[in-house]
């Protein structure tokens, strides 16, 4: 047995440790343990402040799944102080929200997994002319020829396709030869690109993933305008509670959006479109293709168990989360748990949730039992509205608090809390996202899909048909998680599209209102309120908890997708989504895990996220200077 | 050092002719908003300077400021990545991870001790000897203290390197400081922002890389080139706040024309940055212009200047208090006098500005990094 640690994991968000003990012969994870190593206390800095502000504030937890927290807190503020955004505010933060989506996708397929699956030492050796054949039959064998509803065609033609010629393709070898040869490897350094699983594609591939790496990486900046118009800046766009700030008017030569400002969106809706079907879908169900030939369907962990989803997109005004109004016309509504989904659609549980499961603390709860916090009542789980953390730092199982050896697997071990529903583990992200839809269409759970749950239902099939293996069995794996990521980025393409058009015909039926401000004074407010948020975030299910009192926030919390993935055991509910996948991922060479990374990343690790305190009981709050001009 | 490449070199290995490669250095020159003057110094510096390597620490943060460095179109970050920097330590974007990432960052500082180029994102905390943010086992802070020992400069990334940040926002819990509150005795320069503009971030390293020290700063230890004005003095709704034409809520009439934001609490005439020249992304936009009051993201502090839909205090004028109803009221008269008068407040109120931040730091600066070289 062999005890290894990896620590920091790379190609993340934050700052994690996992550490694995392996059977050398077998190559079996005989158990595994996740810990988020930092806390920064930005609910603790949310107490007292002003709730107008605390989307700023949130929105900080994160700067990959930018604008999300934005997006969960304002939800939560306005669901808590009973105010409903116009139309065109909704449509605009579902337009944000998902050109959102596919960015992050995009960069975390290419930019933070890709090296996982390709490597460019062994693009060095592929012919470049078979590297532009290559390019050409994933072009035609692996897209998928999906398409959204349209009600504004503005693009004339796909304008972004990948280069497929010889010269292209040894131009971009010659680079990363003379990278290598120069000895400074840079971000390519150290690593062990002699692992085997380097072997599963041929060189060509591998040529041809390092190019789009680099394509993508130069292209990705303007799959987001939409955050620049309505928002003024990427990352960390602006809002306002009530709505946007973005005011419209084809009237005015300084308004913020007029047709201009929507002309350049649309250039970026179309555009997403372009590089999700021409770039990431046939890149992706190429590489997936080829890794599932090869025998590669492990890593499933809770994911054929139980996933959890919140669904999002509301095609219309609501007028609560709590009060189960957001649930009524979301355009996928992937609201609930599926449980056994790994034995088949057929046999799989449906468990709804939403409404009043929400604020039932027997249905949603947090426990600390492995996590450096204490609570008040030993063993009692918690609902985030009545969140208390204390922490509780008890150091490492073996080295100091300052140089840690091991952690204790057997008392507690990370930052992060662990989130249950009904006392039970689940998964979250796209891949739930997709199987609680998929078991809801099935099992005629829901009655008439929206274009967007039946353009799922499709992808699955088509997929499952390129592979020619049930949903069930390439679904929950390290693979599938992968490949449902690509999935769900088609799908927001068409969704941003679908919202810009919606946009579009509202201003021309006459309405440009984007902010409600009737609730903005705090004199209008009750004296106590309290509301939750929801967003179905990149990572998967976000829910924001939010308590006001005296027109001062009172209660902050954060129940973030990788806290349901990344958290750490518990002795009744046993493994959360990291640990019981990478103790289904068979580890080859124990000193070289490379297959831990590929499983850990096809979470989409986000750990500054995942790691939150809001101390209750109110520590004392020092007061700090605030001199405007210093 | 002969594995380091310049500029040139790499342009000829690539078989790019001495005049293509001269046209980039004009290219660059007038990127880095320096004058045509300076273009011999460019191409020296092009054709000579070996590339630096880096490396990138990361310790409370959100990794927005890796996100804006993606963002960056000129330079764009394929080409600072692969072609200007060598970076050699960055767990973001690394192929490998755990020990041989560290492992990794031990051979660099050994190979280009005193050479390399330290980039510290996020804030540092110092609570319970660092425990709050543990890499590789061990607390961040002393990971930077030991690699910040051998850097030949550093540059702060963001808001929380140089400032502490959101984590550093009352009551602070984890006590996060920046990254000069720690190290001292180098060249070091702050490069704020949640995040930084892209381009003024991958701007300060695209001046390290062409001519090897950090670009001249200014009082704050910020690179002057792009933080020298307020947004408020470069805005183009300036003219608004000149005339007393104001948002009064959002979503009204004011809103839709573009008026001044000041009433619903813009930070502009505090904020220095390069918002409302550059703007983002190459003049797309920035928050003013998408009708978001400006919240000073790249200001000492700013996260305790809330609430921040609350106005600023009042403008101090030569000799009195005036508050922007009353040059409301009096410019939507006299606007020309107007201008005029806010245009000496602006100018007195800079000075008054530095001259705090000055004393300050003469004050109790003795142990602080050395600034930028050229000051």
């Amino acid at each position: 047995m062999k005890h290894i640690v990896v620590d920091p994991i790379n190609r993340i968000e934050g700052h994690l440790r996992v550490e694995i003990k392996v059977d050398e012969a077998t190559g079996k994870v005989e158990d595994a343990l996740s810990s988020g190593t930092a806390w920064r206390g930005i609910e603790l800095v949310l107490k007292g402040r002003d709730p107008r502000d605390a989307w700023l504030f949130a929105q900080r937890i994160c700067g990959v799944c930018t604008t999300v927290h934005a997006l969960g807190c304002l939800r939560a503020v306005e669901d808590a102080l009973g105010i409903e955004i116009p139309k065109n505010a909704n449509y605009i933060r579902n337009i944000i929200a998902a050109s959102q989506m596919i960015h992050d996708h995009i960069v975390h397929f290419y930019h933070l997994h890709a090296l996982d699956w390709v490597s460019p030492v062994a693009a060095l050796k592929a012919d470049p002319a078979a590297t532009a054949a290559l390019q050409n039959t994933v072009l035609e064998k692996y897209s998928l020829k999906f398409e959204g509803p349209v009600s504004f065609d503005t693009s004339a033609y796909a304008k972004d396709f990948p280069k497929a010629t010889t010269a292209y393709f040894r131009e971009i070898q010659n680079k990363i030869k003379a990278i290598v040869e120069s000895g400074q490897l840079g971000i390519f350094a150290g690593h062990y690109w002699d692992h085997p699983d380097y072997n599963v594609l041929p060189p060509e591939a591998h040529l041809m993933a390092v190019s789009h790496y680099l394509n993508m990486l130069d292209r990705q900046r303007d799959l987001v305008y939409s955050h620049l118009v309505f928002g003024g800046k990427n990352p960390h766009p602006h809002y306002i509670v009530g709505g946007m700030p973005c005011s419209i008017s084809m009237n005015d030569m300084n308004a913020p959006v007029n047709t201009e400002r929507l002309a350049l969106v649309g250039t970026s809706v179309n555009l997403g479109i372009d590089l999700v079907n021409n770039f990431y879908i046939p890149d992706l169900l190429a590489i997936g293709d080829l890794f599932v030939k090869a025998g590669y369907v492990d890593g499933g962990g809770l994911a054929g168990q139980r996933v959890l989803s919140f669904g999002d997109f509301p095609e219309e005004k609501y007028n609560g989360v709590a009060n189960g109004d957001y649930f009524k016309n979301l355009l996928v509504n992937s609201s609930g748990v599926v449980e056994n989904f790994g034995q088949g659609v057929a046999k799989a549980t449906f468990y709804p949730l939403e409404g009043k499961d929400l604020t039932d603390p027997n249905v949603l709860a947090e426990g600390v039992e492995h996590s450096w916090y204490n609570y008040p009542e030993a063993g009692k789980d918690l609902h985030p509205w009545s969140g208390v953390t204390s922490p509780q730092y008890t150091g490492p199982k073996e080295g100091t608090k300052t140089n840690w050896k091991y952690l204790d697997e057997t008392g507690k071990y990370s930052w992060i809390k662990t989130p249950k529903w009904n006392g039970k583990m689940a998964e979250v992200g796209p891949l739930a996202k997709y199987i609680v839809v998929y078991t809801k269409v099935r099992q005629g759970l829901i009655q008439q899909p929206t274009w967007a749950e039946k353009l799922i239902v499709d992808q699955i099939d088509a997929v499952s048909k390129l592979l020619n293996l049930p949903p069930e069995t390439w679904m929950p794996t390290t693979v599938g998680r992968t490949a449902i990521r690509g999935l769900d980025a088609q799908l927001s393409a068409y969704i941003n599209k679908y919202f810009f058009d919606k946009l579009i015909n509202n201003i021309k039926a006459g309405d440009t209102t984007v902010a409600n401000t009737a609730k903005w004074d705090p004199a209008t407010w009750p004296k106590e309120a309290k509301g939750v948020g929801l967003h179905e975030a990149p990572r998967g299910g976000l829910s924001h908890w939010v308590t006001i009192k005296d027109g001062k926030i009172d209660n902050y919390q954060a129940i973030v997708p990788s806290t349901w993935n990344a958290c750490p055991r518990d002795d009744k509910s046993g493994h959360g989504a990291y640990e019981a996948s990478m103790m289904e991922t068979k580890v080859k060479i124990a000193e070289k895990p490379l297959e831990i990374l590929r499983v850990l990343h096809s979470f989409d690790p986000c750990l500054a996220c995942a790691t939150h305190l809001f101390d209750k009981e109110g520590k004392e709050i020092t007061v700090v200077r605030t001199d405007p001009y210093l | 050092m002969e594995k380091r490449d310049t500029l040139w070199g790499l342009f000829q290995k690539k078989n790019i002719s001495r005049r293509d490669f001269l046209k980039t250095c004009v290219a660059l020159t007038s990127m880095m908003g320096l004058s045509t003057e300076l273009l011999p110094q460019v191409i020296e510096a092009a054709e000579k300077k070996p590339l630096p390597p880096v490396i990138w620490l990361h310790g409370h943060e959100c990794t927005g400021c890796d996100e804006t460095f993606i963002r960056s179109q000129s330079p764009l970050a394929s080409d600072l990545v692969l072609n200007m920097i060598a970076l050699e330590y960055m767990d973001v974007l690394a192929a490998t991870a755990g020990e041989q990432l560290e492992h990794h960052l031990e051979e660099t500082m050994k190979q280009y001790s005193g050479q390399y180029l330290l980039i510290f994102e996020g804030a540092v905390p110092e609570a319970e000897n660092g425990i709050y943010c543990m890499v590789g086992g061990k607390p961040i802070i002393e990971t930077l203290k030991r690699v910040a020992k051998d850097a030949a400069a550093i540059i702060e990334n963001g808001s929380c390197a140089a400032w502490g940040g959101i984590q550093a926002a009352r009551p602070n819990p984890t006590k996060s400081v920046s990254v000069s509150d720690v190290i001292s005795g180098k060249p070091i320069i702050k490069v704020p922002g949640c995040p930084p503009i892209p381009e003024v971030l991958t701007g300060t390293i695209m001046h390290y890389v062409l001519f090897g020290q950090l670009p001249p700063v200014d009082n704050q230890g910020r690179p002057k080139q792009f933080f020298g004005n307020r947004i408020h003095d470069t805005c183009y709704r300036r003219p608004f706040f000149d005339s007393g034409m104001f948002v009064e809520k959002f979503d009204d009439m004011a809103s839709k024309a573009g008026w001044c934001l000041y009433k619903v609490g813009c930070r502009g005439p505090e904020a220095y940055n390069s918002c409302g020249n550059m703007r983002w992304w190459n003049g797309m936009s920035y928050p003013i212009q998408s009708g978001a009051p400006c919240v000073a993201c790249a200001g000492k502090n700013f996260w305790d200047n809330d609430p921040f839909y609350e106005r600023l205090p009042n403008i101090p004028m030569p000799n009195t208090i005036v508050n922007a109803d009353k040059v409301g009221a009096v410019l939507a008269g006299v606007t020309t006098a107007g201008v005029v008068a806010h245009g000496i407040a602006s100018y007195v109120q800079h000075k008054q500005h530095e001259a705090k931040a000055e004393k300050e730091q003469q004050g109790n600066d003795q142990n602080k990094p050395e600034r930028g070289q050229n000051e």
